[in-house]
């Protein structure tokens, strides 16, 4: 499917507006109720998005404005999120054909499967700036709760998406 | 068709190339102790800190009304408008309590940093950072406060971190908590050095301890004044659990911090203005005394 320009710019608008939502919710609401430990990662679940179903040389530049939006909000900052979004990209390309979002089960399973290759990529990254690996298993077990529930609500995230970037229906979008 | 695929694989690479490469040079020079912000951020920060600061305020109407009216609509008709005004009167009482139980700890904030040479600064918890592997606090002070980059911050029960990010009205603190952050520490009763680091959750560990410094659980850990961060002698936290293996020349220390963070609700943040120099060898003395009583005690 063809996506016009306007549709990405639109998109992107949306979907930052979503993405400052759950932001919102993942860094005040979920503290004001005293949930200090639990903080789900919704950008990843976004980007995670776009790389299964949006074909677009636009692509990294959209994961760079997502993971710029999210370091409002979090230290971590834009870099290792957007390094992480385009390697988990480029290897959604070559099994893109074995992938399936038809049910639910198939959309949480995958979803898991790449959200644990992320967070592998950002624990390397994070233990390399640290200059410490020892932090690497104690980064990669505090994700596991969270990527968890990530993946649970990935099938009604994805629907939303599907809405935002007018997918539904598609497996993927292309974008000239 | 196939030409048009074949150009856009080619943009893709192409992007990809140059996004990842922009990525590692982020990478590169990100930094997890201290970080200046674009404008764009500060910006974005100014316009969305409020929103999560309102969260907070939505919280207390939404328990309020919970707690007073909610649980009121059965009561019978002839009753309602007492009950109403009782409610009404209890939820003023409990306003008022309210107002002085933060006066009381503002109060105490205030007083709690006398012995240390800087200006003083009042701030609220805003938000905590939207990811779980970095302990980050929002508060609601900025550098149109007076803030600087650096500053420490406390609260009466001990060292919180210090600023890492700085906004116009709000500003983001690197706890102790974190990994990132590194606190000069010293033992009060062995005088024992180490450096204290944030771990996984809410404890830390003290690292860089000979393991034949005789420790103890329940020791106080005081900041060590080095590093030109921390003011010498601010409660850091006790000893909980040490762990001495049979090889290496070093002990494993946890610490736990004297600040509970799950109830963090304000902070004190220690702003530099030019006055600790000069009476910082004045007071040291007086700050370490306060925690080797406290320890005593």
């Amino acid at each position: 499917m063809r996506i016009s320009l306007q549709d990405i710019i639109l998109g992107s608008l949306k979907t930052i507006l979503l993405l400052i939502f759950v932001e919102v919710f993942s860094s005040a609401v979920l503290p004001a109720l005293g949930i200090l430990d639990f903080k789900p990662a919704f950008n990843v679940l976004i980007i995670l998005y776009l790389a299964f179903k949006f074909e677009a040389p636009a692509l990294p530049f959209l994961i760079f404005l997502f993971q710029y939006v999210h370091s409002v909000f979090s230290i971590e900052g834009w870099a290792t999120g957007t390094l992480a979004g385009i390697l988990v990209s480029l290897s959604v390309k070559y099994v893109k054909d074995m992938l399936n979002f038809s049910t639910a089960i198939s959309t949480i399973i995958v979803v898991q499967i790449f959200q644990i290759a992320w967070f592998i990529i950002v624990a390397i990254i994070l233990s390399l700036k640290l200059g410490d690996f020892s932090y690497f298993f104690g980064i990669f077990i505090k994700y596991l709760p969270e990527s968890v529930f990530i993946s649970l609500v990935s099938h009604l995230f994805f629907k939303l998406l599907d809405r935002i970037w007018k997918l539904e229906g598609q497996s993927s979008g292309v974008a000239y | 068709m196939k030409n048009l695929n074949l150009d856009a694989s080619r943009w893709t690479l192409v992007n990809n190339l140059i996004v990842g490469l922009i990525s590692l040079y982020g990478i590169a020079s990100h930094n997890y102790q201290v970080t200046e912000i674009s404008v764009f951020q500060k910006l974005m920060i100014e316009i969305l800190a409020p929103l999560q600061r309102g969260t907070l305020s939505l919280k207390e109407s939404v328990a309020y009304t919970v707690d007073h009216y909610v649980t009121i609509v059965n009561t019978s008709k002839k009753n309602e408008e007492l009950k109403k005004e009782v409610n009404a009167l209890q939820g003023e009482i409990f306003s008022l309590k309210e107002v002085r139980r933060e006066n009381e700890r503002l109060k105490q904030l205030l007083e709690f940093g006398k012995a240390i040479a800087r200006k003083k600064v009042l701030a609220q918890i805003v938000s905590w950072d939207s990811s779980n592997e970095f302990k980050v606090l929002r508060i609601n002070k900025g550098e149109s406060h007076g803030l600087k980059l650096m500053s420490p911050v406390i609260t009466t029960t001990g060292l919180v971190g210090y600023i890492y990010r700085l906004g116009a009205n709000y500003s983001d603190i690197l706890t102790i908590l974190d990994q990132n952050n590194r606190v000069d520490s010293l033992v009060v009763r062995t005088r024992t050095h180490g450096i204290v680091e944030g771990e996984s959750g809410f404890t830390c560990h003290m690292k860089y301890v000979n393991r034949t410094e005789k420790l103890e659980i329940d020791d106080v850990v005081i900041t060590a004044g080095l590093g030109e961060i921390y003011p010498k002698g601010i409660k850091v936290g006790t000893i909980t659990h040490i762990d001495k293996e049979n090889f290496g020349i070093t002990q494993k220390v946890e610490v736990r911090p004297s600040v509970d963070f799950h109830k963090l609700e304000e902070v004190v943040v220690l702003v530099d203005d030019g006055r600790q120099k000069k009476l910082m060898s004045e007071e040291l003395p007086k700050v370490e005394e306060t925690a080797k009583n406290e320890e005593e005690q």
